[in-house]
């Protein structure tokens, strides 16, 4: 897909097989593409709109569930605000508690 | 004497509702704001948005959005009268003077350090509209990445 993607997904194939017998190597499959970087904090996000629909859905995969951080590679911090505005915007029936 | 602290309020009136009833809840807001001496900063109104689940069997409704500058009392009343209107159904009031405050400190420090780190390598504080972003503080491959999952989304 791009330039990067073939170093540092070609590690994380590598990997793939032998992650349950090496902790120190992170075990993440090939199944999500990677996302090294915060999406808040590399686009300089400082506040987390709970209004904002188009910034909160591509952390809420169909199910309705809050993306783990582990996949979407959000930094702890901006996951803690994010949490927060998925709930007020779920609240708010702009984002599905639960969708089956 | 309470504190004025910013808030933002947040409701959905019924699909039922005419735009006269929805006027009518506006100007009702605004009288409760003006009695306990606050200010109405901003009023947003989305219109009919579909809602993400039922709420009591609506599936649409109006949102309207309101910034409000007012203590705490205040907005007790504004909820408790919320609450007992029918034609609404659904209102969320969040504090918001504190989450700002926030960011706008984070926004100034981030570029308090980039017109620091500019200068040190003697070009002007602000960037130049020539210059490409990227070329500071981020590594290409970075960007490159970026770029392409940005598209992607679309």
């Amino acid at each position: 897909m791009s330039p990067e993607r073939g170093g540092g997904g070609g590690r994380g194939r590598g990997a793939k097989k032998d992650d349950k017998d090496k902790k120190g190597e992170r075990p993440r499959g090939g199944f999500f593409r990677r996302r090294r970087v915060c999406k808040f904090c590399a686009e300089k996000i400082d506040y987390v709109n709970y209004k904002d629909v188009r910034l909160l859905s591509p952390f809420i995969p169909e199910r309705g569930k809050i993306q783990p951080r582990r996949i979407s590679g959000t930094c702890a911090k901006h996951q803690r605000a994010l949490q927060v505005a998925i709930a007020r915007a779920r609240q708010l029936a702009l984002i599905p508690y639960v969708t089956d | 004497m309470s504190q004025t602290r910013q808030y933002e309020l947040v409701y959905i009136v019924s699909p039922d509702a005419s735009e006269q009833a929805v006027a009518d809840l506006h100007t009702q807001v605004e009288q409760i704001v003006q009695r306990f001496n606050g200010t109405l900063d901003k009023t947003e109104n989305w219109g009919r948005r579909k809602l993400a689940y039922e709420i009591g069997h609506a599936r649409e409704g109006t949102y309207v959005i309101e910034t409000i500058t007012g203590t705490g009392e205040l907005m007790k009343e504004i909820d408790r009268r919320l609450r007992v209107t029918d034609t609404i159904i659904r209102h969320l009031t969040v504090r918001v003077d504190d989450d700002l405050k926030v960011a706008e400190r984070l926004r100034s420090e981030r570029k308090a350090t980039q017109a620091r780190r500019r200068t040190a390598r003697g070009l002007p504080p602000e960037p130049q509209a020539s210059e490409r972003r990227g070329d500071r503080d981020n590594d290409d491959q970075d960007d490159g990445v970026m770029g392409l999952e940005a598209e992607g989304q679309r």
